[in-house]
């Protein structure tokens, strides 16, 4: 089972008010999506996760071992993230060079780099693109070209900031989807979202950051049917459940397949 | 109809250099003053080479092939000056439209402003009115690329309308806003009067609320339009755009309208639960 394990962390940027600070908390679920308001502490968190920036105090276990005890390469082979913004991790001169750049960083050997990271594009469905400069896909594109940079070196953990921010229709499936087999497939997959919709329907496993702390774990039923968490950490509900309350039902629904199970004449 | 009063796209079909096949092909549309207009569609659609199109960016800026007519209000893109005035652009990446002159959010804001020459009692009021509607007051005074991705998308939402234009073209202007500002955006938008808009969005339960029309992009082609309505009650598999929650639900429930149509909004599905009963 991988897992993330939080022990008395603190964490505090010099010169500014906002501090991070988790007692004890194990994130041991295949899928998990962290949720809560700008500010809340989550990119933090990620920036604590991949060693971008290193707590003042606590240990964090990745799969039981001190982070801070790993050498980078074995890091990356642990945890990989992909940004909000792609273009903060995309800089080659080729969609399959970025990929094999990636790969690169934890094998020499050539031939695994080139097979891995066709794979990859094979997977996000950008195989047939390998030869054009990422800046002439479209920003859903640039998106699961950065998925790829990660789904190529193959962490054990996969860590996602906002990945459905910008993404078309289509893509939002294949990535869902993709989310899925790594679950499936012995990953952990922890994802920051906003999108409420995508967490009630995807997800078992939802926690809520607030002022630096975790402020709930637990399912999106339970998240979505205590109305003043979610007001307080400024959440929207499920689309769903903005639909049933114009027609005067405020009970806790989390997709439309929900509401028909609950509601419908056999 | 008077061409002065409506926006009008003819037989418009447009490509990058060095692609074969083009972006956009054989657009035909109108749009009545004062109306919504979102456009919609996946990658590779056309929907945002459209905007350029429509915003004068192409060819103005960024250079393509362009076949065809269009003209907003009468005005064509060769009138820049007048063209340019009429319009108010947000377009992807708004971070790459800012002036990159500005040292406050208040600064950026008057930008344009001060170009048109307005004077400064009256810049103030501006500045302060667009920056209440999109939230920015409390951030006037701060450095613009010290903003979110959110706050820069209100903010270049905030320049654009500050000008009063006539016609505004969004392309996708609440990507990076979190859903409590994606909600106040479409509350504001709902209440905007005297101004064409044309929004690209893939936030079709928000854009069903308020569009008086739909267009549907696919491939280059504009391929279905129409009210919010009869767009999402035929859409077509391979298009993959999903219909809205309601509709959705309706579906699924077998809740339909008089005409036989499934609801796409409130104000419908209201109408579908309460109105025979």
């Amino acid at each position: 089972m991988r897992t993330i394990e939080l022990n008395h962390l603190t964490f505090t940027y010099p010169g500014r008010s906002f501090s991070l600070s988790i007692e004890n908390q194990i994130l041991a679920d295949p899928m998990v999506a962290i949720v809560g308001q700008n500010g809340a502490g989550k990119s933090t968190l990620f920036k604590l996760l991949t060693g971008l920036l290193t707590p003042q105090a606590g240990v964090i276990k990745i799969n039981g071992t001190d982070f801070n005890n790993l050498k980078p390469i074995e890091k990356l082979r642990q945890v990989g993230i992909t940004f909000q913004n792609p273009d903060d991790q995309l800089f080659n001169p080729t969609v399959q060079r970025e990929v094999e750049w990636s790969v690169a960083q934890v094998t020499d050997d050539r031939d695994k780099i080139a097979t891995q990271a066709l794979n990859a594009l094979v997977r996000v469905g950008l195989d047939a693109r390998i030869a054009e400069n990422p800046y002439d896909l479209s920003l859903s594109e640039r998106k699961l070209l950065s998925v790829a940079t990660v789904l190529a070196v193959d962490p054990a953990i996969y860590l996602f900031d906002e990945p459905m921010m910008s993404l078309d229709w289509e893509s939002r499936r294949k990535l869902t989807a993709i989310f899925h087999e790594l679950a499936d497939s012995g990953h952990q997959v922890v994802t920051i979202t906003h999108d409420m919709d995508w967490v009630a329907a995807e997800f078992e496993s939802v926690y809520v950051m607030e002022h630096g702390k975790f402020g709930f774990a637990g399912s999106p039923r339970e998240l979505f049917s205590d109305h003043e968490l979610v007001d307080r950490v400024g959440l929207l509900p499920p689309r769903i459940m903005a639909v049933a309350e114009l027609l005067g039902d405020s009970q806790t629904y989390l997709s439309v397949d929900d509401y028909w199970q609950k509601n419908h004449d056999d | 109809m008077d061409e002065d009063k409506r926006i009008v796209v003819d037989n418009l079909t447009s490509r990058y250099p060095g692609t074969t096949q083009p972006q956009l092909r054989g657009i035909n549309a109108e749009v009545q003053a004062g109306q919504v207009v979102g456009i919609i569609g996946n990658s590779h659609s056309g929907k945002s080479t459209l905007c350029r199109v429509l915003a004068g960016v192409i060819s103005k800026i960024v250079s393509a092939e362009v076949e065809g007519q269009w003209r907003l209000f009468g005005r064509r893109v060769d009138d820049w000056p007048a063209y340019n005035a009429m319009t108010g652009v947000v377009l992807q990446n708004p971070a790459g439209q800012l002036s990159g002159l500005s040292d406050t959010v208040a600064d950026e804001i008057a930008f344009d402003l001060i170009n048109q020459g307005l004077a400064e009692n009256l810049i103030q009021k501006r500045i302060e009115k667009v920056a209440a509607q999109m939230g920015l007051s409390a951030q006037l005074h701060l450095h613009p690329e010290s903003l979110s991705g959110g706050q820069i998308q209100r903010l270049a939402i905030a320049t654009a309308i500050a000008t009063h234009p006539t016609v505004l073209i969004l392309d996708d202007p609440t990507s990076e806003m979190d859903p409590l500002g994606r909600r106040q955006f479409f509350h504001w938008l709902a209440g905007v009067k005297d101004t064409t808009v044309l929004i690209v969005t893939s936030e079709i339960d928000d854009l069903c609320e308020i569009a008086d029309s739909v267009w549907v992009m696919h491939d280059g082609q504009l391929v279905s339009k129409g009210t919010p309505g009869d767009v999402f009650n035929h859409l077509a598999t391979d298009w993959q755009i999903p219909a809205p929650t309601i509709t959705q639900l309706a579906q699924k429930m077998n809740w339909r309208m008089a005409d036989g149509q499934y609801p796409v909004n409130a104000a419908e599905l209201k109408e579908v639960r309460y109105a025979h009963n």
